[in-house]
Parts: structure tokens; C-alpha cells; sequence
């Protein structure tokens, strides 16, 4: 999924990545990988790690990400300035806007202030994540059939809080929407487009209320 | 003369956006996710003093923090600054948490004025502290610029109402902040911007910088938004250029939301005093107004004061055979003004339509009957006529505060001119035709979310007898032909006549080379392929007789008024407006309902708060810079009056002016009582019904 | 935000031990992370509290429930029980920002946030709550401050929860120094009643550990009111709890948010509405008991009437659930 990434962008080999475990390599080095990160947990339990940068592993749209990252970076600067996975905005950095949105697990949260380390463990879905084989999925499908976006800087961000929505609530109506969508900001205006795709993606279509009148 | 065809397939119709999937599924490059090979991220130190001596910034310590590769300052020697926020210094490094520390770690020394001002009411009297030194922030008598006679005309007026309605500094807030990757190496620079001109950055960046213009190349593939303060490179830019340089790597630096709030634009506040009268039988007679407003240090200045951005067209769009206006920007100690969408409209509207509605109020008679009476365009005649059957009006109309129960309902309308909207003749394009019937345009115009390249696509698949998803775009580079700025409302009318002629004379060389008489449709796969191996580039431009500017639109909106909570509650909008011959309807929809809730916003809950004592922006953020969410916007309704005639005009501005005026008489029309400043909170409705006690002293 | 050691703590006591010096606890992060973004607070260390085991969970008994502290908004809004048995905590955590953060909110740190007035939360201005000499709101923008305070601060306690918590007359359960320390909603926030500088009565290292909420009122409801119709900020939030018995209200309890730096409670507006029939005349009774004192200023007076409509609402509301 990712590609190298230029020098201190965070990125390192496996190499690195097993020898910076210190200790722990050889036990980790043995196991499976993909237990890699359940044992960096326990070994992190209660050890103070930090302040310089530790390694991390994400599990982003079903692939692991690792990375060597300050505590102090958030889920969103690791996922857009040490991976390029940018899909995910930033709009605030301060839990505002909802540009940021992704899931944890089915969970939407705002990745612009959760620490990325605290983030691993779980399965992330970013807005890369959602398409299949290039296969649009229902909510995107709907956003765009709707023209439910403008200069869709915004959009990844209602996309994942609808596509939430309708894990939880398959059958919402504009109430459940309006509620679920309040913590994402659009500045180009284009909410009741969001609101018609989210019920279209729900199966629920609303008309148009626009009305063409010849002048002449 | 050239025409659009009458009938259509496209034009006209629904097409969903072109980009959009890779929009929707985060596949779209904006300026801020570009990574350029060994990128560094870049972040601005900005003044925390709103005016003060800056005698040295060391940027010593700042160097030495790990992983930081370049640090410059804003501007050599000793400098003034005058607003809190302004540039000091700028950084760059591997990582953002490395240039956090470094501006932390920067050493500045500043001989700090404690005079100065932010309150433009304070910065128009006589003692008040100077943002330009030696210079009034404000002329103490602006120029009236009169008609007709006023002073004997008033006396003739059978009903005259005395308003005072206030404007706050709005900020743009793009999605998106401004920013730019840069890379500056010996071959040249290359700037990814956020922007709405890729040519006017690039000739800004190329003038600051010294550079041939043909060194110079700006990128804008997709941006977040602009609304008119993207068209420079502004300080950020040459800083991110500078730090490139000195680094020798390309530098990310976009502005932080706090930044965004602070430096980079907003639209000017206006306080405007109107007086109006109309003679017994309805007509406007008499309109006397003196308007204030701020654009920051933008107004005043090194000029001395003197009228600048903060003014407003007044009376707008009425013909008043007697007027006089003296309008004037006054400095304050804070960012200066850019233009924003349909600047000085916005709030001549909320004014003009409020007074209009309070001089109807007095004279009983029904503020949109007034307005058919004293609004001269034929287009915003018909359009309130066709607005108010659908609306409902005679049946919802009431006289204000007649509404009963503590949730009062009302309903109002107001206006809007947009003079701009037409096409740029200096618009270019190329469009690629390849052998295997595959075509590519090519536009040095930028889409900033209004759906320029599907526009694009609409146009070239309506003339050649394709279908849009067949054309591809390319947009956003100043290595194409050039185009215009996306200002004024005008993109849509630039590209769809250059689009046009690209078209036309595509079929005809296109026909000549493959014989066919006709090269569309089902036979333009035949004539490409009779192209033999070698592309065909058409060069096309902007023509004559396909665009029109000028365009009228009114709303009309329906609220309830929580007069116990304060609480407006924004029911319904319905906005009729003239947009000449439609390309996407769907897009154009869009930009309608940006308009409408971009201009809801401006009524009920966008402001720029200032603190007088320590002259800093109170909310550069989200959480109380507010900005409508879907839970507060209403149904809408559009209404495209179809003029195809008239050709391609821009509808983007227009939209979003008549909103705040619309939804500010709605609640006088609820509450009967007039809030004469946006935004209109809870507090200032519970304010105006007389419900707030006075404070204790603290 | 400065960088900062990291550790996960599978302990209360281990947490404490880790959190002593200059540490702070990390749960939900969403006030944390801001605070530290804004250098508004600095951190060494932060523990990461989330998987205290024990914690994350909403225990029925028969006199009291129990909500453990890592219990998130979301968790609460989503909880049918709740809804059934304390509606108003089921409102109250519905109004709470934005399902992004109630996602990963939780109650402890819910009570434990700092102010949000805009001088506290600016990065250049050092205003009483940052130990500066001065209120900057008191002259200034105090649009969103309080109509009552105890200090020179006027910077409101904006947690929803503690609001609907004070009604039903919860208890915090604190550990402080090993031990366990309970605290009612008026203890919980006493401090800041008294001291610019405190935001609550919590000292570092203290960790709320859980909730209890008495079971005895069996009506509950929380208004608030806000400039937009979603993800704002209470101007003034109003919750009240009571039963009622044969028509007549019983232990009644009135509290309001975002008027004082503590949850507004008057006692003689409780003792007054215990044994009455709720009616209009009497809801406005009740709010004339609870504003009487109130010192507006400048800009915030409008709260005053704002604060009567929520009362009477509010109770009108208790009313309407029978």
C-alpha cells in the first residue's frame, strides 16, 4: 500500500523497525507478524516510552502500517505527513471540523485528536478504504450521484460519519443524519445534498425541489 | 455571432461531476496533500502583539532543533507589525512536531506599542490610537456622493424611517487553509497552491521572487475552497519559497485554522446609518446614508486614510431620485480585507432590504408589493412574481408581530444585483484529439469545487456528440493555456465559449482531414482514426455572444423565532434566481445552496470577535468562529429562471447575497422588532424584545 | 503541543504512581489534546488510562447505578436503560458536542474538563485562570460567562453531565491519594467556585473513578440552549430530577450549567418546588428562586431570561414524562 517514503518521514525497514524493539526483536522476530503489535503493547504496558519517536503499527484498510512516530503524533499527522494516505483532511486540528474523520473499528472519531499510538490495535478505515476493486461503495456512490460535494475537502469526512451512520442504523431518517453529521463542517454549502445522499445510500430518495422556469 | 445549440443533451441537464469519485473516495490530490520527493513541512511564527517594534528575531536556537533544515524571517531588519498575527518568521523541517518546537525556540525582541485599536466605532474618534502612524485610521469628513436633492426631499416623504444596521467582519474559512508546496531549486520554482489563480500566483511569486515567468510554474489540481481570498501566493507563499531555497527541498506550508482566522483575508464589517422616505403612494423618494466599516490595515494606510475596501453600493438595488452617501474604511490593528464572495453586496443587501422593510412597516404596506414598486429591474420583477406564488407569500404574510404563541413565525424577501458573472476574454484552451477518439482539454483555470472541469466536459461532449465521462480535463496549471482567476462569478462564462470554439473549429479540421461531413457522434471515432498517427491540437479562446454578465436573484425565507430562548430557526429558503443558459444543472444547484447557507451564516451566527484590551482574535477556530451545520440549514428550493438567450453567466455570488436580508426581515416580520446586527443571536433577539435586564455593575 | 513520554496504565494505582510529577491522564483525549495543542498545560508524561479494568462499564442497582468513568457519552446516549430510567442523562449526552467526540468522550473526562472561555482556552492572553492579574471577560467578551461565581473568574463549568449529575444528585468517586474520596457535583467543582485557577476540585493525580446515581428520582430531563441547533455549546443547559408522587413532586433538584463555575443549585428553589404540583405558575416560581442573585454582565445578561424559559421548560418537562 505504501509506498517508501523519503528519508525521516518516518517510514523504516523491517530491519530497523525489529532492531529498535531492543530486546524484545527476538521474541517478536519469531512470532507471526501480525502479532508484532499486540506484543509491542504488552511490552509498552506500563513502560514509559517516548518522548523520542517509538514504533507504531497502524492497521489501516487492512494493511499494516509501521512507523516510527513521537508520542505526540496524531492518528491524522501519521496518516497524512508519514504515510500517504491523505485522504483524511485536515480542517482544524482541534476535533472541529470532521475533515478528519475516520473509523476505529466501526467508530467514527475525529484522527486529528487521537494520538496515533494509541490507535494501533484496532482496525482503522480511512476513505481510501471503502471502495472495493475500484467499486464505489453505496455512500459514494450516493455522494456523487447527488452531487453531495463541492471542492470535497470536506467530503472524506461526511462520507466516513454516513457510512458510520449506516452501520449502526441502516434505516435512518433525516433526524438520525442531521445528528450523526453535526460534527463535520462543509463551508461550500452543500448539506441538503449530503442529507439526500446519506437517505439515497439508506434507500430512501428525495426529489429535487428544483424548478426550471423559462423566462420568456 | 455564434450560438448555443437550442435543443440539448447535455447542457442543461444533471450530470454528476467528472472528479467526483475521486473526490469521494480521497483519491484527489489537493494542494495540501501534495508530497513531493523529500517534502519538508512548513509553519509561520506570527506576532503576538497586535502593534509593536520588531527590533531582532534569532533564529539561531531554532536551527538547532533536531530535524529542522531551514529557517527564515518575514522580513529583514527591524520592522513594524501592526496586527496580531502578522508574519514574523517561518520554519521548515522533516516533521511538524519538529517545527512546533522550533517556533517555539525562536527568539524575538519587539518594542511593544500599547496603543492601538481593533474596534472600529473607537478607531473613528478623534483621540483614538493610529494603526498608521501620523495617519487618521478614518477621513473626519468622507466625501458625499449625492444625487438629486435630499435635504428637500426628505420633507416631501409621507413615511420616513431612521435604521441603524451593522455587519460583522466575516472570515472566508475555506475548508482548506491557504498554503503552498514550493520547490525552489536552480532550475526553478514549482508551487502546488491552494488558490483560485494559478496565473496570478504565479505572476506574484515570479515578481516577488525575481523570477521569469517562465520559471514560475503553479499547480492547483484540487482545492478546498476559496471564496475569494486565494489569488495570491500572499506571505506564505514567498515564505514557503524562501524556506525552499534555503533548504533545497520542496516546503509544505499550509496555515493552520488559528492562522487561517488571523492574516489571510476577510470581508469588511459595515455600519451603516440609513435614512429613507417614500412619498404616500409607495415610492421610494429620499436616502440619506453614512456606512463605516473596517478592512483591517488594509483600509488607511500609507494613502492616509481615505474610502477603500469596507464600501458598500447603496441604495443598492433601488433607484431613489434623492440620495446622499458618505461611505468610509476605517484601519484597525487587524488583518486586512480580501475579496469575498460578492464583496460589499452581502451586507448592502442586509441593509438596504432591512430598511426596506422597516420604511414598509411604517407606511402598512407589504414589503414585497413595496418592492415591486421601487425595484426597476424587469428580471427581479418577475422573479419576486414567480417567487412569491410558489413561496406562498400572500397566504403566509402577516404583519409583523402578529404571529402568535412564544414560537413566533415569519417570512421576508430581499435582492441581489451581481454586475459580474460574464466571461474572461483572455480565456485560452487546447484540446488534444487523438487518434483513437480520445480527447483531452487543457485549461490553465482552476476548479475551486464549483465544477469547472465538468462544465468542460458537458460543453465538449454536448457539441462534439459525446457523452461527458468520454472527455478528460486537465485543469490547474499555468503549463496550459491560460485562463482567469475564479473571481466574479466568472469561470463558467470564460470556459464555455473558449470551450465552444475549441469545439467548432475540432469538427472542422476534424472534416477536412477525414472527409466526413459530419465528424459527431457516432462518426467521431471514423475521423479520428482517419488522423493517422499524429494528435490533433486545437487552440481555442474565449469568444464573443455566448455569456452575458449581470444577474439578478431573489429569496425569500421562512423562520421561527424561539422568544423565550431566542433561538431562529431557519425553516425554508427559496431562491429564485436568473443564471441565462444552464450547463449542469446540477453543479448549479449546488452552488445555489452554497450561496444560501454561506449567506444564512452571515445572519445568525458567523463574526470575527476582537478583544479591545488585548487586541487578539477571540475565535480563530470552529468551535466560536460558527459556521451553519446540517442541523441548522432549512429546506431549500431553487428556482433557475431559463434565460438560454442571454448565454453562460456565473451564478456563485449572486446566490448568497439577498440570504442575510431575506432571513433578517423574516425575524422582524416574526417578532415585529428590528435586529439591526448580524449575526442575529439569541442573545440580540432576547435583546431586542426587551426581555434582557441591565447588567450589574462588575 | 511539546513532546511528551507515553505509558499505558493497567492499574488505578499504577496510573497514579505514573501520573505523580508532571503527568496527566489520558482517556478520551479530546480536552487533553486540545489543552496541550494550545500549550494552555504542560505534560511529561501522559498515562493512558483506557484499559483500567472495571471502569467502562454501567452497573444497575436497586438504589443507585453506577457508571465507571471510562464509559463514553456515546456509550451513554446509545444505553436504552438509561434512556428508560434517567432520561435526562439520555439527553444530556445526546447534546454532548458531536458523535465524533461522544464517540470518545467519556464521563470521567467529561467532568473533568477545563473552561472553555475563549481568554482561557487563547494562547496570548494570560488571564486570571492562567495566573495572570487580570479577568480579561469581566470588561471584555463575556458573552458566554457567568451570571454567578464565587472569585474574580467568571469562567463557567460547561460539562452537560455534571448539569443532569447535580439533578439526580450523583456522586463522584475520586481516588485521591490511594484512597477513595466521594464527592457530590457541588464538591466536585467547589474549587473553582473559590480559586480563578482551579477548573474543579480534582489535584493532580486524582482520577474519578465512577458515578453513582441514586435511582429514588424517577423523572429526569435536561434542556439546553445554544446559538446553532447542533454541536455548540450550551449558552445555559438546565436539568432537573424529582419524583412524583401522587401528582406531587418529591426531592426535587434543579441545576443549571454554564451560568456559574460550579452546577447552579439554590436549595431554597428545591425546598420550595418539593411537595408542589408542577404548574407553570409554579416552574416560575422556582426560576425566580434560582436567578434572584444573579449578577449579569455586559454582554451575558441575556442568560437571565434565557435561564427562567429552560427552568420552567425543563420542569414543565418532569411533568410531561409521567
Amino acid at each position: 500500500m505504501k509506498k517508501m517514503e523519503p528519508e525521516n518521514r518516518g517510514a523504516f525497514s523491517r530491519r530497523t523497525f525489529f532492531k529498535s524493539l531492543g530486546t524484545v526483536a527476538a521474541t517478536a522476530a519469531t512470532a507471526q507478524v501480525t502479532s508484532v503489535a499486540a506484543e509491542l503493547e504488552k511490552v509498552n504496558a506500563e513502560k514509559i516510552i517516548g518522548p523520542a519517536a517509538v514504533p507504531v503499527t497502524l492497521k489501516v484498510n487492512g494493511e499494516k502500517l509501521k512507523l516510527m512516530l513521537e508520542p505526540r503524533v496524531t492518528l491524522l499527522d501519521a496518516l497524512r505527513n508519514y504515510s500517504s494516505l491523505t485522504g483524511a483532511k485536515e480542517g482544524c486540528d482541534r476535533a472541529t471540523c470532521g475533515a478528519c474523520t475516520v473509523l476505529l473499528g466501526d467508530t467514527p472519531i475525529y484522527s486529528c485528536q487521537k494520538l496515533a499510538i494509541e490507535a494501533q490495535g484496532v482496525e482503522i478505515t480511512t476513505v481510501e478504504g471503502l471502495a472495493k476493486n475500484e467499486k464505489l461503495s453505496k455512500v459514494q456512490q450516493a455522494f456523487l450521484t447527488k452531487d453531495a460535494l463541492q471542492c470535497g475537502y470536506c467530503t472524506p469526512g461526511f462520507v466516513m460519519s454516513v457510512t458510520a451512520l449506516l452501520k449502526k442504523n441502516p434505516r435512518p431518517n433525516a433526524a438520525d443524519v442531521k445528528h450523526a453529521c453535526a460534527g463535520n463542517t462543509c463551508r461550500c454549502g452543500t448539506h441538503p445534498r449530503i442529507l439526500a445522499a446519506a437517505l439515497q445510500a439508506a434507500g430512501i430518495e428525495t426529489a429535487s425541489k428544483t424548478e426550471v422556469i423559462d423566462y420568456v | 455571432m455564434s450560438n448555443w445549440p437550442a435543443e440539448t443533451k447535455y447542457i442543461g441537464q444533471n450530470t454528476p461531476r467528472i472528479d467526483g469519485a475521486v473526490k469521494v473516495t480521497g483519491k484527489a490530490r489537493y494542494s495540501s496533500d501534495i508530497q513531493a520527493a523529500g517534502w519538508l513541512y512548513g509553519m509561520i511564527l506570527r506576532s503576538k502583539w497586535p502593534a509593536a517594534k520588531i527590533t531582532s528575531v534569532n533564529l539561531d536556537k531554532a536551527r538547532q532543533i533536531p530535524g529542522i533544515k531551514a529557517a527564515v524571517r518575514a522580513r529583514d531588519g527591524a520592522f513594524t507589525v501592526r496586527f496580531y498575527g502578522e508574519e514574523i518568521a517561518a520554519v521548515a523541517g522533516t516533521s511538524k512536531q519538529a517545527c512546533l518546537d522550533a517556533l517555539r525556540a525562536i527568539e524575538v525582541q519587539a518594542e511593544v506599542r500599547h496603543e492601538f485599536v481593533v474596534n472600529e466605532t473607537e478607531a473613528r474618534k478623534e483621540n483614538s490610537a493610529q494603526v498608521w502612524e501620523g495617519s487618521a485610521n478614518a477621513p473626519a469628513n468622507p466625501r458625499p456622493r449625492e444625487n438629486g436633492n435630499v435635504d428637500t426631499a426628505f420633507p416631501e416623504c409621507a413615511a420616513v424611517i431612521e435604521g441603524f444596521y451593522s455587519t460583522p467582519v466575516q472570515i472566508h474559512n475555506p475548508m482548506e487553509t491557504m498554503g503552498n508546496t514550493v520547490s525552489w531549486t536552480d532550475d526553478g520554482l514549482t508551487a502546488w497552491s491552494s488558490t483560485q489563480g494559478i496565473s496570478s500566483v504565479r505572476d506574484g511569486l515570479a515578481g516577488a521572487l525575481k523570477l521569469d515567468h517562465s520559471k514560475v510554474r503553479v499547480v492547483t489540481e484540487y482545492m478546498g475552497g476559496g471564496f475569494g481570498a486565494k489569488f495570491g501566493a500572499g506571505v506564505e507563499g514567498m515564505l514557503a519559497a524562501k524556506l525552499s531555497k534555503e533548504a533545497n527541498a520542496p516546503v509544505r506550508l499550509m496555515l493552520t485554522r488559528f492562522d487561517q482566522a488571523l492574516a489571510v483575508g476577510n470581508r469588511p464589517s459595515s455600519f451603516q446609518k440609513i435614512k429613507i422616505g417614500a412619498t404616500a403612494d409607495g415610492r421610494l423618494h429620499a436616502f440619506e446614508a453614512e456606512n463605516y466599516g473596517t478592512a483591517g490595515i488594509g483600509a488607511g494606510g500609507d494613502s492616509g486614510g481615505g474610502g477603500g475596501g469596507a464600501d458598500i453600493p447603496m441604495p443598492y438595488i433601488y433607484q431613489v431620485p434623492n440620495t446622499r452617501v458618505k461611505q468610509s474604511a476605517v484601519a484597525v490593528n487587524a488583518g486586512a480585507a480580501r475579496a469575498f464572495r460578492a464583496p460589499g453586496h452581502p451586507p448592502a443587501s442586509y441593509g438596504m432590504e432591512s430598511a426596506m422593510d422597516d420604511l414598509a412597516a411604517k407606511l402598512g404596506i407589504d414589503p414585497l408589493e413595496f418592492r415591486l414598486k421601487n425595484d426597476p429591474h424587469p428580471i427581479r420583477q418577475r422573479e419576486y412574481k414567480l417567487g412569491a406564488e410558489k413561496f406562498g407569500w400572500n397566504q403566509k404574510y402577516q404583519k409583523p408581530g402578529s404571529s402568535p404563541g412564544v414560537v413566533k413565525t415569519g417570512i421576508g424577501c430581499a435582492g441581489a444585483a451581481w454586475p459580474a458573472g460574464g466571461g474572461s476574454r483572455d480565456t485560452h484552451g487546447d484540446a488534444q484529439i487523438n487518434p483513437d477518439g480520445s480527447i483531452e482539454f487543457r485549461f490553465g483555470v482552476q476548479d475551486i469545487g464549483t465544477g469547472t472541469r465538468t462544465v468542460i466536459a458537458v460543453v465538449a461532449a454536448e457539441l462534439l456528440g459525446l457523452k461527458p465521462e468520454q472527455i478528460t480535463v486537465r485543469v490547474g496549471d499555468t503549463n496550459f493555456p491560460p485562463g482567469p482567476g475564479s473571481g466574479g462569478s466568472t469561470t463558467c462564462a470564460s470556459v464555455s465559449p473558449a470551450v465552444y470554439d475549441i469545439c467548432q473549429k475540432a469538427l472542422q479540421q476534424l472534416q477536412t482531414q477525414s472527409g466526413l461531413a459530419d465528424a459527431r457522434g457516432e462518426n467521431w471515432f471514423a475521423a479520428c482514426k482517419k488522423l493517422g498517427v499524429n494528435p490533433l491540437v486545437v487552440h481555442g479562446q474565449w469568444q464573443q455572444g455566448l455569456s452575458a454578465d449581470h444577474a439578478c436573484g431573489v429569496q425569500f425565507a421562512a423562520v421561527e423565532v424561539d422568544t423565550e430562548t431566542g433561538l431562529v430557526t431557519v425553516k425554508k429558503v427559496l431562491a429564485v434566481h436568473d443564471c441565462g443558459l444552464i450547463i449542469d444543472k446540477l453543479t448549479l444547484e449546488s452552488q445555489i445552496n452554497g450561496g444560501v447557507i454561506m449567506g444564512m451564516g452571515y445572519a445568525l451566527y458567523e463574526e470575527r470577535v476582537m478583544d479591545d484590551l488585548s487586541g487578539v482574535v477571540l475565535n480563530p477556530n470552529f468551535e466560536t468562529y460558527k459556521l451553519p451545520g446540517l442541523a441548522d440549514v432549512p429546506d431549500i428550493e431553487v428556482v433557475l429562471i431559463n434565460m438560454p438567450e442571454r448565454g453562460v453567466i456565473g451564478i456563485g455570488e449572486p446566490a448568497t447575497v439577498p440570504t442575510a436580508g431575506a432571513i433578517a426581515n423574516a425575524v422582524f416580520n416574526a417578532i415585529g422588532v428590528r435586529v439591526g446586527s448580524l449575526p442575529i443571536t439569541p442573545a440580540k433577539i432576547l435583546a431586542a424584545l426587551g426581555k434582557v435586564p441591565p447588567a450589574v455593575a462588575a | 503541543m511539546k513532546a511528551f513520554q507515553y505509558a499505558t496504565a493497567h492499574s488505578a494505582d499504577s496510573a497514579r504512581e505514573l501520573v505523580a510529577g508532571k503527568g496527566a491522564y489520558l482517556a478520551g483525549g479530546n480536552d487533553l489534546l486540545g489543552l496541550l495543542k494550545e500549550y494552555l498545560i504542560s505534560a511529561d508524561l501522559l498515562v493512558n488510562i483506557k484499559s483500567l479494568p472495571g471502569l467502562n462499564k454501567i452497573e444497575h442497582g436497586r438504589k443507585f447505578w453506577t457508571i465507571g468513568s471510562l464509559v463514553t457519552v456515546a456509550q451513554i446516549e446509545d444505553d436504552a436503560d438509561i434512556k428508560k430510567t434517567f432520561p435526562g442523562l439520555h439527553e444530556a449526552a445526546a447534546e454532548v458536542a458531536s458523535q465524533q467526540i461522544r464517540n470518545v468522550a467519556t464521563v470521567g473526562g467529561n467532568l473533568a474538563q477545563h473552561s472553555r472561555c475563549w481568554y482561557f482556552r487563547h494562547r496570548d492572553t494570560v488571564c486570571l485562570k492562567k495566573d495572570g492579574d487580570l479577568c480579561y471577560a469581566r470588561n471584555g467578551e463575556n458573552r458566554y460567562h457567568s451570571l454567578f461565581t464565587g472569585n474574580t473568574c467568571i469562567s463557567p463549568v460547561v460539562s452537560s453531565l455534571a448539569t443532569i449529575f447535580a439533578s439526580l444528585e450523583a456522586t463522584a468517586i475520586v481516588l485521591r491519594d490511594g484512597k477513595e474520596t466521594r464527592m457530590s457535583m457541588a464538591e466536585l467543582y467547589q474549587r473553582a467556585w473559590e480559586n480563578p485557577l482551579a477548573h474543579n476540585s480534582l489535584s493532580n493525580g486524582d482520577l474519578i473513578l465512577r458515578v453513582e446515581i441514586p435511582t429514588a428520582r424517577t423523572r429526569s430531563a435536561y434542556l439546553q440552549a445554544s446559538d446553532k441547533h447542533a454541536f455548540d455549546w450550551a449558552l445555559v443547559s438546565c436539568a432537573a430530577a424529582a419524583e412524583i408522587v401522587d401528582g406531587k413532586l418529591k426531592s426535587p433538584r434543579v441545576a443549571l450549567g454554564s451560568i456559574s463555575p460550579v452546577p447552579h443549585q439554590v436549595e431554597a428553589a428545591n425546598q420550595f418546588l418539593d411537595g408542589k404540583v408542577l404548574d407553570e405558575a409554579t416552574a416560575t416560581q422556582a426560576a425566580d428562586l434560582i436567578l434572584k442573585d444573579a449578577k449579569p454582565l455586559e454582554h451575558n445578561a441575556y442568560k437571565v431570561p434565557l435561564a427562567h424559559a429552560l427552568i420552567r421548560r425543563t420542569l414543565l418537562k418532569l411533568k410531561g414524562e409521567a
